[in-house]
């Protein structure tokens, strides 16, 4: 098939998207439904469902590169990848059953991105329906590839607001020989210091707070993990040089999987971001207040993120509104971003993303009546 | 125009930007203008109606507003190293920010800098040495090449295999939109939310407005550093080390190949770096990191390329010897120039696995059209220079140079590739656009552009063809396979 040619998928959503169009239908884009819960409160009319595009298109492990439609699961691509050595290494947070598509529109990651960047990094071509029912193939199939402006980037993280995504391309990595996971009590301002000034990069460095170290069993207090990839004489070293940090001790692989898949189901997630120098300040403050309302926090150190949950299933009014005076708070000196909120708090809390002139502009481009997941970026539906 | 008219309304224009910048620093004549009639690509030739190089991020605002106010388009131009045509102003006002030099600030800690865009990207990575930190992407031009003009192509270099291309060294920009309006692109002290407008505005060629400023992430300078040659006889053989070094799981930090053609032309100028003049090709190969280990990969790597038939081969034991090894590789283009009047460098990506047919094929296309094709190639990446040296003023000889360059793109198109991986559409590329993408794509892209620059007034008629720029919205339903064309 040639490179510009539309998958039936594709047709098919545009079909269902001018339809749509014309009778000015709201649509909220669903592939596994595990980000219906996600961003700002979306009142679609209809739901446009993509969970049924699975599949791989094309893969050629020589070319580390892959294609596969957009509802295909990170978990089957995973499997897929694993067989020949090689891995996407993307692991936000959530079950393994999110789709290729959610993870890029949402532009989702995990403590790998220390190492192999976000989704932004990674994604090399897309199709997408865009709200008008216009199929566009963005990117190649190639690793390095300047043609044309970016439409890649621009779907990226976009939250299905500009068009639907049909199909992706990322680009993949070879497994390393060895993957080994340390875990030590450290300072957050400790671990950037010696990330910093270490030779090699790990895979991921990942500090948790106490109560989620507990709840995995790595530690009794805040934890770091850090996951060493590479020859073994590279490991070695690294070992060695983490000792200098903390006493550390090796713990099973699989605590990667369990930190993603431990979020609740009702919970308030903000990631706090900052200059990476400053992240002990900001990991001090955030993760002290969070625990104290039964949360917990974990910080991608080499990225200045810290992502905080706080649980929130029996919330009633009082406790939401706390939690709004302690994300106020959280706010100040850092950039807060939601994930997931009350919906009572969306409004009162975060200003509205993508309201600058060019957002604007660019959101009236591909979707001019703002039929797409209307409301996620919380302009007026 | 003729050369010695200048138009009553150019005049005018210039004596207003001279308010602003200077007279010196407006050229109108034609003697002056001809260093800017091209950028490194041989073949295309333009003249602006008037250059101006202003020399602050003030006079770059007011010069802009001046344009705007007027509705005079314009081309953004560095240094003019550019292989794509991208910086040729035919008739309209050149704006050059090779004056913007400098470097705002440095932070060690963050490992990151703010630069202005006439920065020289060798100059960055110079300035941050003091602080054991270089600025990773490093074109071949880099010792001429500024930030802003790397920011436009989205450029790479050898060293991308391991650390990426601009796109995944910038942090956020200062963009001058065309229509004089300031805006700040990225959060370089967090996350950003919402639609990525600075990934949009990397490599978007000088079509969106103007970079005022740009925050890059700085790397930090690895412990321990290996260079190795290896020597084939035959491309394939080396291509199958470099697959096979790559599925190892091994990250070189580059991968570079050179045929016999480029070791040729290489070995017989002054840049010569004592490459075997027999070898079917070379791979220059760099590993860097951490000390702990690398001396294993080494080994590993060294033991992939004989069992993929390398000849020989040898590693770096000092500084100056790698950098003699390298220089061969960064002075490739130079030794090929030194051999023929004109040098059209050309950039296409295939997939990696897809290098030998490819590089059969251009032997075949070189022999059809009886030119000589040196190509070079960041191995590692799929991404190839297949360069050919000519007499640009011999019509006929120029005739079969450019049919055998649409021939080698269109090979490297039906290959599964793209047409450039690093040097950018400009107008070189143009005529590949609609092989590459269908017109609602097209369009697409046009209308991402009209939201930067709505009258269409900065470096127009580059990137996309004009004639995509259409109403896109409402296209007759497509069909999958055979008949969608999107």
């Amino acid at each position: 098939m040639s490179a510009r040619a539309a998958t039936k998928g594709a047709v098919a959503v545009a079909e269902r998207m001018r339809a749509a169009r014309a009778s000015s239908t709201s649509l909220r884009i669903v592939g596994a439904g595990t980000w219906l819960d996600g961003g700002r409160p979306s009142d679609a009319r209809e739901r446009l469902e993509l969970a049924a595009l699975t599949g791989i298109v094309e893969y050629e492990p020589g070319d580390l590169t892959l294609t596969a439609l957009a509802g295909t699961s990170l978990e089957e691509l995973a499997r897929v990848t694993a067989a020949e050595g090689q891995w996407l290494p993307l692991d936000p947070a959530g079950a393994s059953g999110g789709t290729i598509g959610a993870t890029v529109a949402t532009a989702s990651w995990g403590p790998l991105a220390s190492a192999y960047g976000t989704p932004r990094d990674q994604v090399l071509g897309c199709e997408l329906v865009s709200g008008t029912g216009d199929i566009v193939r963005a990117g190649g199939r190639v690793v390095k590839n300047v043609a044309g402006f970016d439409l890649v980037r621009l779907m990226t993280g976009a939250w299905g607001t500009l068009g639907a995504l049909t199909e992706v391309t990322v680009r993949l990595r070879a497994r390393p020989e060895v993957d080994r996971t340390l875990a030590l009590e450290a300072r957050a301002e400790d671990a950037w210091g010696w990330l910093r000034a270490a030779t090699f990069s790990p895979l991921a460095a990942e500090l948790l707070s106490p109560a989620v170290a507990r709840g995995m069993g790595v530690g009794a207090n805040a934890t770091l993990l850090l996951r060493i990839g590479g020859n073994a004489g590279l490991a070695r070293a690294a070992a060695e040089s983490a000792a200098t940090l903390g006493e550390a001790r090796e713990v099973d692989g699989g605590v990667w999987t369990a930190l993603a898949t431990s979020e609740p189901r009702e919970a308030a997630v903000v990631r706090l971001s900052t200059l990476p120098s400053r992240i002990g300040a900001l990991w001090d403050r955030a993760s002290a207040v969070v625990e104290r309302v039964g949360g917990y926090a974990h910080a991608t150190i080499s990225r200045g993120v810290v992502r905080c949950v706080i649980p929130t299933a029996s919330a009633g009014d009082e406790e939401i509104a706390r939690l709004r005076g302690l994300l106020t708070t959280l706010r100040v000196d850092a950039t807060c971003i939601a994930e997931r909120l009350p919906a009572s708090l969306w409004r009162s809390l975060m200003p509205a993303a993508a309201s600058d002139p060019l957002s604007v502009g660019v959101r009236n481009a591909f979707d001019p009546d703002h039929l797409l997941n209307p409301g996620i970026f919380g302009e007026p539906s | 125009m003729t050369a010695a008219a200048i138009s009553p309304t150019d005049t005018a224009l210039a004596a207003r930007l001279a308010e602003i910048v200077g007279e010196r620093r407006v050229l109108v004549r034609a003697g002056e203008l001809r260093s800017y009639e091209s950028d490194g690509l041989p073949g295309y030739q333009a003249r602006p109606s008037i250059a101006v190089f202003p020399g602050t991020r003030d006079e770059t605002i007011a010069v802009v507003r001046l344009l705007a106010e007027l509705q005079v388009s314009f081309v953004p131009r560095g240094a003019g190293t550019g292989l794509s045509g991208g910086s040729l102003a035919d008739g309209v006002v050149l704006l050059g920010l090779h004056r913007l030099t400098r470097i705002i600030s440095i932070d060690a800690d963050d490992a990151r800098a703010v630069v202005e865009p006439g920065v020289v990207n060798a100059s960055l990575s110079r300035a941050a040495a003091p602080y054991g930190l270089h600025y990773a992407p490093d074109p071949s031009s880099q010792t001429a090449c500024t930030i802003g003009g790397n920011v436009a192509e989205n450029a790479g270099g050898p060293h991308c295999l391991k650390y990426g291309v601009t796109l995944n060294h910038v942090l956020g920009i200062t963009a001058l939109l065309p229509s004089g309006e300031v805006v700040s692109l990225g959060n370089p002290e967090g996350e950003h939310e919402g639609y990525d407008l600075l990934g949009a505005f990397i490599g978007s060629e000088g079509c969106f407005g103007v970079a005022l400023d740009v925050t890059v992430r700085l790397e930090r300078n690895p412990e321990a550093v290996r260079t190795l040659l290896a020597d084939f006889s035959s491309v394939d053989a080396a291509a199958h080390a470099v697959s096979a070094i790559i599925a190892a799981g091994i990250v070189a930090a580059a991968m570079e190949m050179m045929d016999a053609a480029t070791i040729q032309a290489v070995e017989a100028s002054i840049y010569a770096a004592g490459y075997p003049t027999d070898a079917a090709a070379i791979l220059l190969i760099e590993l860097d990191g951490a000390a702990a280990g690398i001396d294993d990969d080494v080994a590993r790597v060294a033991g992939y390329c004989r069992a993929a038939g390398a000849r020989g081969g040898r590693t770096a034991t000092d500084p100056a010897e790698r950098a003699r090894l390298w220089q061969g590789r960064k002075k490739a283009f130079g030794a090929m120039g030194r051999i023929s009047p004109h040098l059209v460098v050309q950039d296409a990506v295939v997939p990696r696995t897809r290098l030998p047919s490819t590089l059969a094929q251009i032997q075949l296309i070189a022999e059809r059209y009886r030119v000589h094709v040196c190509n070079v190639f960041h191995a590692g990446d799929g991404n190839l220079h297949p360069n050919i040296g000519y007499d640009a003023t011999d019509p006929d000889e120029a005739a079969r140079v450019h049919e055998a360059m649409s021939a080698i793109m269109q090979t490297c198109i039906d290959a599964g590739g793209t047409v450039t991986g690093e040097h950018g559409i400009g107008i070189d590329k143009l005529p590949y656009m609609d092989s590459l993408f269908g017109p609602t794509t097209l369009s697409a892209m046009c209308a991402l552009r009209e939201v930067f620059d709505p009258d269409r007034r900065a470096n127009p008629g580059k990137v996309v063809p004009v004639h995509s720029c259409r109403e896109w919205h409402g296209a007759p339903a497509a069909r999958a396979g055979a008949g969608g064309r999107t």
